[in-house]
């Protein structure tokens, strides 16, 4: 626009008060106020439930500006199968089976929080064998949940390779569950009292041979994906979650340790045999998804040292308390909560006397670990939100319940 | 034989190849990935699986050819053939030896790579006609991969058609004969070292392959562009997607490892050798890319791009000019 | 570490909450409030520290409807549970602005039991879907299997399964 142009605009919205179009060559056409009034549109995408990186069934709606998101809003539900009300029919012995589903990458934690829940609301003394061979098998299990979250974090960031690898160890444990409760995923071996038979004795070589290996096999990993030029951009200063965030959203586990929260419930509320054992919890500092992986990592090694105190540690002794069969615990009102792979998984009972629980909640971590993503993942890529999603490390069964 | 049935045999016996490299690269990808990531492959149908190829072809070319509803439904059809034409056109100048090849072209190299260049055309088209988010996002990511990549293509293999001083691919090869002091053969991989890796790290991006597979990143896009697609139209990708890595890599063959010379021999081998020489080099280059996809995670695409228009363009014009003036100064 | 009762009143009583009273339960220190005190007490106890909401824990007790909200301090170490009393299908103001964990939770109970949380900014359900009909956790829905659940919409076809199974 020349000046002559300009100042006959000006003089027609005075005499006016509207705009004259100044005139624009004919057959081109001009975006009104340039580039920056270009019309765009945001674009509001599913992702999920079936969708390759939402680890089960989780569904996410994003609103995108190119690839940019705006808005993230997680809709969960499609794995609800109603544990909770189920747990109100069912007897005390019977409620592990169903709590076995909840979670079942890690169905030893599960399983030991509502033992702990009903042998205190019941006053049940557990024997110091059964209370180690817990713990021996929830950190093999964690191990084992770990490398899941590995595998599918790897292929979050693109690389197939580490979640074939990983299944090289988590058949072997997976093989120790089974020689030792008889079950490769739904235990229920944790039952209140104790532990539903002894630790049997060709389980001990079989972890000792895992064991020898695993330090070699985690090296491995971290040969894959640690050092890898291309994985560490993708994961360092990505989806940062800052303390005051993770602890305002009741994040729990290596989310919240990710963050620099120093809380490990095996540290601070130590149950079972925690508190003779020697361990370090590993710390983050920033909170985005490499302190996350890196805690996750440094877990597994500490596993496997926790793992093979245990089992040298391992007393003697019965392997559960007598507990009636049909179990009828007093009146009462109890939480009890374990560490689990996730974080604090917690069980919340509420007993009226009778042979079932009044109610019955399981506190999910993963729940709370989730409800983070509405508020981290806007201004991030999409790429980016399927990283950050991974590194919170959730499990549908346990989220749904 | 007059030229027009010449060239229809030689049409021909390119679309042969490209076919039957399809066929050997899904099975060798099958078997390579899976001894990379300690599985073992298909197993059960013919021996070593050998049978699992053809069968899915059967599979794939018996399948219902579907269209979904909400399709723009003639681009969505042409798509397939957007993105399989180019990659046909892209075989006819690789020379196979001194004498054979489909139709020797003065401008090879250029050919070849503007023959590659309009796949992504197909690609955006399959993306935009899809009438799926997924897909379109997949398309614009193959788009802006494309023009951001497209340019050190082209600059990483200057240098070689400076030092060789043609662009038909045969003379490009014939300036590799002989050796240095004895021993090293004259390979433009040693003087064009910088450039070899220029082309590796455009190529893998050009040909849609990790760390570079942005616009199907099944993580992110499910399948990206393809996700729509089906039974024999995605079949098209697929053969696509194999016979560019196959024309990729015969060009890096051609450009930086003396195409069909065996080093240290006489250079009149019968055709045969050259040709049997030419494919395993191919073959083995083939299988590099195999490895990269079956060990990286995959780069994010803001990276990708700016390391293409930051990083790659300005080493390209940087490696072209030293090349200049290296060639200029020693003659 | 328990934390001391005493205090914990006081710090209600001088955050105005009326009618609090604290006891030292079994489950820990609870402090009983009245249901529209609820926002007021977790204020007031976020700013003592408590700004950690480990769970909603609801409960029906067949008259009424018991909301328990399970609190940690970080700095302390300690945990209260603060609980409040209300009628099926009351309102209960929303306390997601001093304990945003609450966003799911009180989402979760909303659609489990019938409560309605004035002030949620995203009321919707979280885990189950409009069909569902009657809130599941009430004690007055009783637990069926899903063939006796009316479905607008769903035609059976196959036969109805045996029920010897069920317990």
């Amino acid at each position: 626009m020349t000046a002559d142009q300009v100042k006959r605009a000006a003089d027609a919205i005075a005499a006016e008060g509207t705009l004259v179009a100044p005139k624009v060559p004919t057959g081109l056409r001009r975006v009104p106020g340039g580039v920056d009034a270009l019309a765009t549109e945001h674009l509001v995408v599913n992702m999920g439930p079936q969708h390759p990186s939402t680890h089960g069934v989780l569904h996410i709606l994003l609103e995108l500006d190119g690839e940019e998101i705006i808005a993230a809003e997680a809709s969960l539900g499609y794995l609800h199968r109603g544990i909770e009300k189920l747990a109100e029919h069912r007897r005390y012995h019977q409620i592990g089976t169903l709590l076995d589903r909840a979670d079942y990458v890690s169905g030893f934690h599960t399983e030991w929080a509502y033992s702990m829940a009903v042998e205190r609301l019941a006053e049940i003394e557990v024997p110091a064998r059964a209370e180690w061979i817990r713990a021996l098998m929830s950190e093999l299990n964690r191990i084992a949940s770990h490398l899941l979250w590995l595998g599918t974090f790897g292929m979050d960031t693109g690389a197939m390779g580490p979640f074939l690898y990983i299944m090289r160890d988590r058949e072997a444990l997976l093989d120790i569950f089974e020689t030792v409760s008889g079950a490769r995923m739904m235990f229920n071996y944790v039952r209140p009292g104790g532990v539903v038979m002894d630790f049997p004795l060709q389980a001990e070589p079989l972890i000792r041979a895992f064991l020898d290996t695993w330090d070699g096999y985690l090296d491995e990993y971290h040969d894959l994906l640690t050092g890898n030029e291309i994985f560490r951009p993708r994961v360092k200063g990505i989806g940062v979650i800052p303390r005051s965030t993770a602890v305002a959203f009741g994040m729990t586990g290596a989310c919240l340790r990710g963050s620099g929260l120093p809380w490990d419930l095996r540290k601070t509320r130590p149950y079972g045999p925690y508190a003779e054992l020697d361990f370090e919890v590993p710390l983050g500092t920033t909170g985005d998804n490499w302190d996350r992986y890196m805690v996750r990592m440094e877990e597994m090694r500490w596993a496997a040292r926790l793992a093979r105190q245990l089992l040298d540690g391992l007393p003697e002794g019965d392997f559960t308390a007598k507990v009636p069969k049909v179990l009828r615990p007093p009146a009462g009102e109890v939480y009890a909560a374990v560490e689990s792979p996730r974080g604090e998984l917690g069980v919340h009972i509420l007993s009226d006397g009778s042979d079932v629980p009044y109610r019955l909640r399981l506190r999910s971590p993963a729940l709370f670990n989730l409800s983070v993503v509405d508020e981290v993942l806007p201004g991030s890529l999409i790429a980016d939100a399927v990283v950050t999603v991974g590194s919170l490390d959730i499990v549908l069964g346990e989220i749904d319940r | 034989m007059s030229p027009g049935v010449l060239a229809l045999v030689s049409a021909l016996a390119a679309l042969g190849l490209m076919l039957a490299n399809g066929v050997v690269l899904i099975y060798m990808l099958r078997k390579v990935l899976a001894h990379f990531h300690l599985r073992l492959g298909p197993m059960r149908v013919g021996w070593h699986g050998l049978l699992q190829t053809p069968a899915d072809v059967l599979k794939l070319l018996t399948k219902e050819d579907f269209d979904p509803s909400a399709t723009d439904l003639w681009l969505f059809r042409l798509a397939p053939f957007m993105v399989f034409v180019p990659s046909f056109m892209a075989y006819l100048a690789i020379p196979f030896s001194d004498s054979l090849s489909f139709t020797p072209l003065d401008t090879g190299v250029l050919y070849t790579l503007a023959a590659l260049a309009l796949v992504p055309v197909g690609i955006l088209a399959a993306g935009w006609a899809s009438n799926s988010k997924w897909s379109l996002i997949g398309g614009m990511r193959a788009a802006a991969q494309q023009i951001a990549y497209e340019v050190p293509l082209l600059l990483s293999v200057i240098g070689v058609v400076m030092i060789a001083g043609s662009l038909d691919m045969s003379e490009i090869v014939k300036a590799q004969q002989g050796t240095w002091l004895g021993f090293i053969p004259r390979w433009f991989v040693i003087p064009q070292f910088g450039g070899f890796l220029l082309f590796l790290i455009a190529a893998l991006a050009e040909l849609n392959q990790t760390p570079f597979d942005m616009s199907v990143a099944e993580s992110e896009l499910v399948e990206g562009f393809a996700n729509e697609y089906s039974g024999m139209k995605f079949a098209f990708f697929f053969l696509a997607e194999f016979s560019n890595s196959f024309v990729v890599s015969a060009l890096a063959v051609t450009c930086f490892f003396g195409g069909w010379l065996l080093p240290w021999v006489p250079i009149d081998l019968p055709v045969w050798v050259d040709v049997a020489v030419f494919l395993t080099k191919t073959y083995l280059c083939i299988f590099v890319l195999m490895w990269i996809r079956g060990t990286l995670p995959r780069i994010r695409i803001d990276q990708l791009l700016s390391l293409g228009w930051k990083g790659l363009i300005p080493a390209g014009l940087a490696w072209v000019l030293l090349t200049g003036v290296v060639v200029k100064l020693v003659p | 570490m328990p934390p001391d009762a005493t205090a914990l009143s006081r710090t209600l009583v001088s955050a105005g909450v009326e009618g609090a009273g604290v006891s030292e339960e079994a489950l820990g220190v609870l402090a009983r409030v009245p249901t529209d005190a609820v926002a007021g007490a977790l204020a007031a106890l976020a700013e003592d520290g408590y700004s950690f909401l480990v769970d909603l824990f609801v409960t029906d007790s067949g008259e009424a409807l018991e909301l328990t909200y399970h609190l940690r301090s970080f700095g302390t170490d300690d945990e209260v549970f603060v609980r409040a009393v209300a009628g099926h299908g009351a309102e209960v103001p929303s306390v997601w602005e001093t304990h945003p964990a609450a966003l799911y939770a009180e989402r979760e109970a909303a659609e489990m039991f019938g409560l309605s949380f004035p002030g949620h900014p995203n009321p919707k359900r979280l885990l189950t879907t409009d069909e569902i009909g009657e809130p599941p956790l009430l004690k007055s829905v009783p637990l069926r299997a899903h063939h006796e659940v009316a479905r607008p919409g769903i035609v059976r076809v196959a036969p109805e399964p045996s029920q010897e199974d069920e317990g």
